[in-house]
């Protein structure tokens, strides 16, 4: 079957869903993974080396005909939407039933095709008008499934930030599909190199895009909208939605001349976003806001890859430039892995406990082992270890950027500093999910919550458990999808075509292979002698103090206190702090809290002078007619001033 | 078959070796003092002694608390196969496995810190989290070392890196990874191994509720990491590579005794520093590592 009947399919398969979506869950169910898996189809049939798919119509949408294509960069990142979109589906079944949640359950499946559908279609189409159609109308789509909890103050709170920034990018799109049309001529988006008119327009699309993507300082939305939208929702806008935005920069990048100075840009922009993501995700203390700082993270790594990506393109196409672009490209995916694992572990701990602040658990492997083997595992990828996914694509960006220093250009000014940032930034990712682990699953449940909590059914734990397989198969056989990945860098740039698997790349995977194999039996190994030795069970030590409690152990933000010293100056972290006096005193706390910088420190400040120039100039008008009367003749004075003076000379 | 039969030759003699280090550095340590010391062979008892002894487990521990040392000892394992020893350089090399090397010790220091945290310690709370923290600068400053050997070299592949010598810079490469060395390994200023208060610890208190095998594990795979350290300094200083076959193996030896040696004079010698000093000293040698750096990148290629 070609790509266009599978498209075909996906299409009936989301109108069928949306039908069903309110009184027939099942259905629902059946008809997106039915898409899920069709729109996957297509776009393994256009990686796999099959042609590009174009369709075009006369069929008119807001007086433009809609033309649909579906090329290898397309089929990349659809590929990504329908695993996660299919995923996360059959989790949201068991984590959002309408027996809890009869009012929202249903009309949150509606808004999740709805949201699924327009991603696919700002993917798919090649005309300016229809990709903001697609673009705003999953946008809307987002708002209503993060304010799923829309009693809440905090939940509004966040959908309304989250709504004003994505339509701050979306301004920034309007002017930039606006001149691009008006330069040529038409909305039809397609290849424009050798333009170099349109160069500038780069920087329109880098701030509406990369708002999307969240990249630092435009990530101001992200951490609340992704910490309070409902776990399969945060899993989807992290995994998918973020890339979206990655996708239009490397989509039109690919297409159109860039500035020079917009591959140094983009890399500075990513190697800030990566640092100080991780150093925000290090300051806090809920669990899905800590996950969200890590998207920010996570796009700075991507970023950095596309970054060198460009500046290789404009000093003619070195191979490091390949490298770069194919480790952004497959942390792309592999971010999406990973980190809707991430998601839905910490769902199913919100599920089973109730709560997303890490100082309220511990201990919960006991009650939910899966849960927890598979969030280590996604916290081990993230952190960027191998045998996992995570490694392979920081390893590629690792090779692209030491390459270019190796090569001693002008961009080894950059690369430096890129390749040690991007270490400290897996050091620093390592130690949060060391903090993660440790505060959330490991040692002994902090509160009764912790200590009730259950196992999630196997509608939630089936999604995590592909998700991780995922990732350990992308990290074992990283040589498999490289031919996937060529392809979609090929599309972005031609210069880099025939490009073979990289030797190393198939000596890491027989790495990562040789190291499970031996790790495995050695952990077995060890337990047998442990076993065979004979073992007694004891308390924990603890110093010979007689009545240790689960309180006593160390926090999440004890631990973090070392490195978040270290980044005080931008985290600025807020500490209240009720010290014990005299000798019997009757209570103490403390309380510590890293509030998001640039929004409070930045944007809210700003925001409060607009708004106060604003009232000023307001009292201007008062209803008044005769002062009217007077603004008029003042302004008529002005204009009489104006002309003499200018007939004068 | 034959390279199988190699690797595992070469496996066999770094763990065979790894324990050597820890007795030397005590017995320098001794004789500053004036005192006789344990024999050099001590941490080899302790070791066989270990693993015959029964193991007590924390209430509070997941099977992680003996999966994680065992994994992260096959991890150093796996990176002492990237290093090359002497000429004959290593049997399993290629590009990018200088990042590899990195990110197995980062893979241990993973497990080991998870299953310290299993026990819900506040004490291995604590030295984990002064572990975590102080490897970020570390680690920066092991990268910027790779990335001075690698423009040094024109290479990538832990193998050519550290075949010629670090050239013009190789004074400030080697005291840069020589306190890299310090600090990866808890050694004294960073801190103190053989301390009794739980409160200063870092490594050790990360050890403190392991015991049995699972310790032994630990311990094995602590020498093994120091003996890494000290291997990739001589290397990376010396143009060992270049020499004659056997004279190689033998200024390596003598290399890795004369480090080893320096960093039991340096615990002799100099107290442990207070916490807040130790993100300087980490913060210097990433310096030293980049003015490395910068003097390979006009020395030109060695």
């Amino acid at each position: 079957m070609t790509p266009g009947g599978l498209i075909l399919i996906a299409a009936v398969a989301l109108l069928a869903g949306f039908a069903a979506a309110r009184s027939f869950p099942r259905w629902w169910l059946a008809a997106t993974l039915t898409a899920a898996l069709a729109a996957l189809s297509a776009s393994a049939w256009v990686l796999a080396g099959g042609e590009t798919w174009d369709w075009r119509t006369e069929f008119l949408v807001g007086g433009e005909a809609v033309h649909l294509r579906l090329d290898a960069i397309s089929a990349f990142f659809l590929a990504l939407l329908s695993v996660i979109g299919g995923v996360c589906s059959v989790y949201a079944c068991e984590y959002w039933p309408d027996k809890a949640h009869p009012c929202s359950a249903p009309s949150g499946r509606a808004w999740w095709l709805g949201l699924l559908g327009n991603m696919g279609l700002v993917l798919l189409s090649t005309n300016g008008l229809h990709f903001l159609l697609g673009w705003e109308l999953y946008t809307v789509c987002a708002y209503f499934l993060i304010t799923t909890e829309r009693q809440k103050r905090e939940v509004r709170k966040a959908g309304w930030l989250y709504l004003a920034a994505s339509h701050a990018g979306t301004l920034c799109l309007f002017a930039f599909f606006a001149l691009l049309a008006a330069r040529t001529g038409g909305w039809e988006l397609g290849p424009l190199r050798g333009r170099a008119d349109l160069a500038p327009l780069f920087w329109l699309a880098l701030a509406g895009f990369g708002l999307k993507a969240g990249m630092f300082p435009l990530h101001i939305w992200l951490p609340s909208a992704h910490a309070n939208a409902p776990s399969h929702v945060s899993a989807i806008l992290s995994g998918v939605t973020l890339k979206i935005g990655i996708y239009g920069l490397v989509r039109f990048s690919g297409w159109m001349e860039v500035p020079l100075a917009a591959g140094w840009t983009v890399v500075i922009l990513g190697v800030v976003s990566a640092v100080l993501g991780v150093a925000f995700a290090l300051g806090q203390h809920d669990l899905k806001r800590l996950l969200a700082y890590h998207s920010v993270e996570n796009i700075g790594i991507i970023l950095i890859g596309l970054g060198f990506a460009l500046v290789a393109t404009a000093q003619g196409n070195p191979a490091w430039g390949l490298l770069a672009l194919a480790g952004g490209l497959l942390h792309v995916w592999n971010h999406g892995l990973f980190k809707a694992l991430l998601f839905l572990g910490a769902g199913s701990v919100l599920h089973a406990t109730g709560t997303r602040e890490m100082s309220r658990l511990g201990g919960l492997w006991r009650a939910m082992p899966w849960t927890a083997g598979c969030f280590v595992l996604g916290a081990a990828a993230i952190s960027g270890l191998p045998p996992l996914n995570g490694f392979v694509s920081e390893w590629l960006v690792f090779l692209g950027l030491f390459d270019a220093v190796a090569a001693r250009g002008a961009m080894a000014w950059a690369a430096v500093p890129a390749a040690v940032l991007l270490g400290m930034t897996g050091a620093l990712a390592l130690a949060c999910f060391v903090k993660v682990c440790g505060v959330v699953f490991l040692g002994l449940p902090r509160t009764p919550a912790a200590a009730a909590a259950h196992e999630c059914g196997p509608l939630m734990r089936g999604p995590m458990l592909a998700l991780g397989t995922l990732c350990v198969v992308i990290g074992l056989a990283p040589a498999l999808v490289w031919p996937l990945v060529a392809r979609a860098a090929v599309a972005w740039n031609p210069a880099w075509t025939g490009s073979p698997v990289p030797a190393p790349l198939i000596t890491l995977g027989l790495c990562h292979v040789v190291l499970v194999g031996l790790a495995l039996p050695a952990a077995v190994l060890l337990w047998r002698r442990v076993r065979a030795n004979g073992f007694t069970r004891a308390v924990t030590w603890d110093c010979g103090y007689a009545a240790p409690t689960p309180r006593m152990q160390y926090t999440a933000d004890s631990f973090a206190g070392i490195i978040t010293g270290w980044f005080a100056w931008i985290l600025r972290p807020q500490r209240h702090e009720h010290a014990p006096a005299g000798p019997f005193p009757p209570g103490a706390s403390r309380t510590e809290h890293t509030p998001e910088t640039v929004l409070e420190h930045v944007v809210e400040p700003t925001g409060s002078l607009v708004m106060a120039v604003s009232t000023a100039v307001r009292r201007l008008q008062h209803g008044r007619v005769q002062a009217y009367i007077f603004y008029l003749v003042v302004g008529l004075a002005g204009l009489a001033a104006l002309v003499l003076a200018g007939g004068a000379r | 078959m034959i390279a199988t039969l190699e690797i595992a030759l070469h496996l066999a003699v770094w763990l065979l070796l790894a324990p050597l280090l820890p007795g030397i550095i005590n017995k320098i340590k001794a004789w500053v003092a004036g005192r006789r010391g344990p024999p050099v062979l001590q941490l080899y008892y302790d070791l066989a002694r270990l693993w015959q002894k029964g193991v007590v487990l924390s209430t509070a521990v997941s099977p992680g608390h003996v999966a994680g040392p065992a994994v992260a000892w096959v991890a150093l394992a796996g990176a002492a196969l990237l290093l090359p020893v002497g000429q004959g350089g290593t049997l399993l090399s290629f590009r990018g496995d200088a990042l590899l090397f990195v990110y197995l010790l980062a893979l241990a220091r993973f497990c080991i810190a998870c299953a310290a945290l299993d026990t819900g310690s506040a004490f291995e709370g604590m030295g984990v989290a002064r572990e975590v923290s102080y490897a970020v600068l570390s680690e920066v400053a092991l990268i910027t070392a790779l990335l001075a050997l690698s423009v040094q070299s024109g290479s990538l592949s832990l193998g050519l890196m550290l075949t010629p010598s670090a050239g013009a810079g190789a004074a400030l490469l080697a005291a840069g990874l020589f306190t890299v060395l310090l600090a990866e390994n808890c050694r004294v200023p960073f801190d103190d191994p053989n301390t009794h208060l739980e409160l200063t610890m870092i490594h050790e208190v990360m050890a403190l509720d392991h015991s049995g095998p699972p310790l032994a594990v630990i311990l094995h795979g602590a020498a093994l990491k120091l003996l890494l350290f000290t291997v990739l300094l001589a290397e990376a200083v010396l143009p060992i590579g270049k020499l004659p076959p056997g004279w190689s193996v033998a200024v390596l030896a003598g290399a890795v005794l004369v480090v080893t040696v320096a960093v039991g004079f340096v615990e002799s010698l100099l107290a442990r520093f207070a916490f807040r000093r130790v993100p300087m000293l980490l913060t210097t040698a990433f310096l030293l590592c980049l003015f490395a750096l910068l003097a390979a990148w006009k020395g030109g290629y060695g």
